[in-house]
């Protein structure tokens, strides 16, 4: 009788692969606190204030910068000018910053945009904001490549964006500043282009609009784009994970269809469990260097969701099937998990609307935000809240069945001392490489959640030693990332299925095997090729 | 025969002034001319908005040392922001101290004299507050234009690259790379070393009072560093916190002068410690000829108080106590308290009383008119009704 590897395999071979996965794991988590940069990197830009000298208002091909042939005239808002209206007003925010002399450019490895709105408000004790209100700008977003000239700049995007600023004050005193919390403004999901110019103006179309903002100073825009070296490391990790994983995959398909049996549910999921890591393992931010992808951020989203959609259904498959929730008789199918993967697909499909509506929509106009109007944050919250319920419920499904798979174990074994040597032998070894690969799943989520927790916590740099610096925010992320490429690859590897046979089967002489294999003659179809532990538990049950 | 031990006793007298003048002389400390620029960047004087024209006028240009000069010249832009910072330096100076004896005056600005007139020369406690208000005020506005990107020079990258003006074209082109790996630094990072080249130029660190105004520099510096606030955004899988970024923010000026006006209050008065300064210890072996700079900062000074702690890196210290300010004073070119708004209801220094030195105080009944319940139109339109107020004014006799 044939059973997986995991079932089959010494326990010499088992500290040998486990040995190597570990350094894989370990691997991966210093390439990511050792290499690569932190992942991501924020620059923070001062709005220069421009005087728009245009005489027509709407006109999108005028631009206004302040660095560079065709520069505008810089005013001072302390001590303006009567006769200059708001109208008159840009902000002007050129990106990237220069540095060391130099005009620095966006490189496309850099893959991202976020900008952050941040106002600075002045208190005087004459006008003092209103909490929470509103702010109107007209945004407008220009690009422009190396080697055009300096005024060349093309219209990206523009919109009218309402945003609700948060601002307190501590000290009630004339100049002391409001204390506003950043506002969202923009996300682009590509950073096709070399150099950006965000120009923006705070209209006053009806007498309502922009009334109520208190004194403005200054306006200052945070931008932060996903850090080069990052993205490198990233994607290489990438390129390597994305063949090995192919390539176990096809191993194990190969294997299973050499077996003359149809292919059980487990493997079936596990199969799909590999397609989907192989769908978030394959390196396509490499077209991102050649093409202007704006979707690449919401496919990121929905490539992580599938995977992470496909774990968790793979969990509550894996518990299933070794409790035997089911009709001993009858071949298991999705069907009899469609309670608990409702659960599963619930969340999924709620966290899906819900970035489609940020995400899929900012592809169209990246200033949009669905959290600035009432409805669409009480839309937003619906989605979040449905997604963390159906979590919550799923975890419920999960732990009760994963406690039931212990019961049932923990029952059949008071019924192993009745058995001969060798098949309790076997058995317990059984039973001890489920706990095994149990146990391994709980350390990895566990790991996450720590890793993700300290990473929280101590924000920022970790040091051990003055010489090391570790990056331990790409730390973390490299190494959870490689952490559940190993997870689901030794998955692939441990249960697909063994050509060996077992030797106790076959030589022994022993008449109680006899008699067992008597036992198992209820049921035939499964004698030779499930995994031996199900079909274990499923006999004892039958008892 | 009488003629030689008078040479002599004339000679031992002229060497005497002459010794007396030397000690005079560098007491304050050399690097503190720049403050003019504060003045030198009013409109009367020149357009702020063109920087090269600040740099080609004689009024700045005698208020800077050679080396301030070279730092003007390879960061174009910087000027504007210092004669910016400097002057923001000197109105939060004014407004920590509106209500004090020492009402942080500054006098008209003209060649060869200090910006805050002769106080400077005693090291007091003021003297302490002016050294870092200023020297935060350059470390602020110089971080603040680099955000705004009209200081072009502004280094990218701290940890890696030693910035030194002559490997720069080099470190340029490896700062690229730098940017388009990791990113850049923070501003202040820039802020901070600029302030510390151009505001520490002349301070060499060796007298009592070099070291003093370097503290208190570094303190200034200090607090324009610790009083940023972070701000965070996430941005990870479907906006959530799995990826977060983090980035300082600059803090209002205001915010800078209050914690330098607390740390005046507490300010510690030192003195030179027993040993003398450390022997500057060696962290790069590859350039033994030359002392890294940072040594200048590594020293520790010692309480006048044994009892009191040790002053720390944010903490103001002085070497002697403050003159009094109530009577004019020429010599330190205090003008006295005579003439002086105070308050008749307080019991603080901002109290008649206290204000006036016990010389009593007059008190008139004016009406004045002036704006209230404005509304703010943004952008440019106060509207504002006037009113016409009793007012009390008390002023020192």
């Amino acid at each position: 009788m044939a059973g997986t590897i995991i079932e089959n395999l010494s326990g010499r071979k088992l500290t040998v692969l486990v040995t190597f996965l570990l350094l894989c794991q370990v691997i991966c988590f210093l390439i990511g606190g050792l290499v690569a940069p932190v992942p991501a990197n924020a620059q923070n830009i001062l709005g220069t204030i421009c005087k728009d000298t245009s005489i027509m208002k709407n006109d999108t091909t005028k631009w206004y910068y302040y660095r560079g042939a065709g520069k505008c005239e810089k005013i001072d808002l302390d001590s303006i000018h009567h006769d200059v209206s708001e109208r008159d007003i840009v902000f002007a925010f050129q990106m990237p910053v220069p540095r060391e002399s130099q005009a620095y450019d966006y490189s496309r490895w850099q893959q991202n945009l976020i900008g952050v709105l941040q106002v600075d408000i002045r208190y005087h004790s004459q006008m003092e904001m209103t909490s929470r209100s509103a702010i109107t700008i007209d945004a407008r977003l220009a690009y422009r490549n190396k080697g055009d000239p300096d005024d060349a700049w093309k219209l990206y995007t523009q919109s009218t964006e309402t945003r609700v600023l948060d601002c307190d004050i501590d000290i009630k005193s004339e100049n002391y500043l409001y204390n506003c919390s950043a506002v969202p403004l923009f996300e682009l999901g590509s950073l096709y282009h070399d150099y950006y110019l965000l120009n923006l103006r705070l209209p006053v179309d009806t007498p309502d609009m922009n009334a109520h903002i208190g004194h403005i100073q200054d306006l200052w825009v945070t931008v932060i784009n996903q850090n080069g070296g990052f993205t490198k490391v990233w994607l290489s990790l990438k390129t390597v994970f994305f063949p090995c994983i192919i390539a176990i995959l096809v191993w194990f398909w190969r294997r299973i269809h050499i077996l003359e049996r149809k292919p059980v549910l487990l493997e079936k999921m596990l199969l799909s469990l590999g397609i989907a890591l192989c769908f978030l393992n394959a390196p396509i931010e490499y077209l991102t260097l050649q093409y202007d992808l704006p979707f690449m951020l919401l496919l990121g989203d929905i490539r992580q969701g599938i995977f992470y959609a496909m774990l968790f259904s793979f969990w509550l498959v894996f518990a299933g099937e070794h409790m035997l929730i089911q009709d001993t008789s009858a071949q298991s199918s999705l069907k009899q998990y469609w309670r608990h993967l409702s659960a599963v697909a619930m969340g999924c499909i709620s966290l899906f609307i819900f970035d489609m509506c940020e995400r899929g929509v900012q592809l169209r106009n990246p200033f949009y935000s669905i959290w600035v109007t009432d409805l669409g944050t009480n839309l937003a919250l619906t989605f979040i809240i449905l997604a963390g319920i159906s979590t919550g419920v799923y975890f419920l499904f999960l732990c009760y069945m994963v406690w039931q798979v212990f019961l049932n174990i923990s029952q059949r074994r008071q019924s192993l001392p009745s058995m001969s040597s060798v098949r309790r032998l076997r058995y317990e070894g059984i039973i001890y490489r489920f706990m095994f690969m149990m146990l391994a799943t709980l350390l990895c989520a566990a790991l996450t959640v720590i890793g993700f927790i300290l990473g929280q916590v101590a924000e920022g740099q970790w040091k051990w030693d003055e010489d090391i610096e570790l990056e331990y925010t790409s730390a973390f992320f490299t190494g959870v990332y490689g952490m559940w490429n190993i997870y689901i690859f030794s998955l692939l590897v441990l249960y697909a299925p063994s050509h060996k046979q077992w030797p106790a089967n076959e030589n022994t002489s022993d008449t109680q095997n006899l008699s067992e294999e008597h036992e198992f003659s209820p049921l035939p179809s499964e004698r030779s090729e499930i995994s031996s532990l199900t079909s274990f538990i499923r006999k004892t049950t039958i008892d | 025969m009488s003629g030689p031990p008078i040479m002599k006793w004339l000679c031992l007298f002229v060497l005497f002034l002459c010794m007396r003048c030397e000690a005079n002389k560098p007491r304050r400390g050399r690097g503190s001319m720049w403050w003019g620029i504060a003045k030198a960047g009013e409109p009367n004087n020149l357009s702020p908005l063109s920087p090269s024209v600040l740099y080609m006028d004689p009024a700045v240009h005698a208020t800077l040392r050679r080396k301030q000069r070279r730092l003007a010249r390879e960061n174009p832009g910087v000027l504007a922001a210092i004669s910016k910072g400097a002057s923001m330096a000197v109105a939060e100076c004014q407004h920590q101290f509106k209500y004090r004896r020492w009402n942080c005056s500054t006098r008209n600005f003209l060649r060869g004299k200090n910006l805050f007139g002769k106080i400077v020369d005693r090291g007091c406690r003021e003297t302490a507050f002016i050294y870092a208000i200023t020297s935060a005020g350059v470390t602020h506005a110089v971080s603040r234009a680099c955000a705004e990107g009209s200081i072009e020079s502004c280094t990218c990258d701290y940890s890696h690259v030693d910035r030194s003006p002559h490997r720069a074209r080099a470190a340029a082109a490896a700062n690229v790379r730098v940017w388009k790996w990791g990113g850049c630094s923070d501003n202040i990072g820039f802020g901070f070393k600029f302030s510390r080249e151009f505001v520490d130029t002349g301070e060499r660190g060796k007298t009592l009072r070099e070291k003093m105004n370097l503290h208190n520099n570094e303190a200034g510096r200090m607090h324009v560093q610790t009083e940023m606030r972070q701000e965070c955004k996430c941005h990870g899988m479907s906006g959530s916190c799995t990826v977060k970024t983090c980035w300082m923010r600059l803090p209002t000026f205001r915010s800078v002068g209050d914690a330098l006006k607390d740390s005046f209050d507490g300010a510690s008065r030192v003195m030179m410690p027993n040993t003398e300064v450390e022997a500057p210890s060696q962290r790069n072996d590859a350039a033994p000829h030359r002392v890294p700079r940072r040594d200048r900062y590594r020293f520790q000074l010692r309480p006048h108080n044994p009892d009191h702690k040790t002053p720390g890196v944010k903490d103001l210290v002085y070497l002697e106590s403050s003159p009094g300010f109530c009577e004019k004073n020429p010599r330190l070119g205090i003008p006295g308290t005579h003439g002086r708004a105070c308050n008749d209801t307080s019991i603080g220094v901002d109290g008649c009383d206290l204000m006036c030195c016990g010389r009593g105080y007059r008190t008139e009944t004016m009406f004045v008119v002036e704006r209230c319940n404005c509304t703010f139109h943004w952008c440019c339109e106060v509207k504002c009704k006037l009113c016409r107020t009793e007012k009390v004014v008390n002023t020192c006799l």
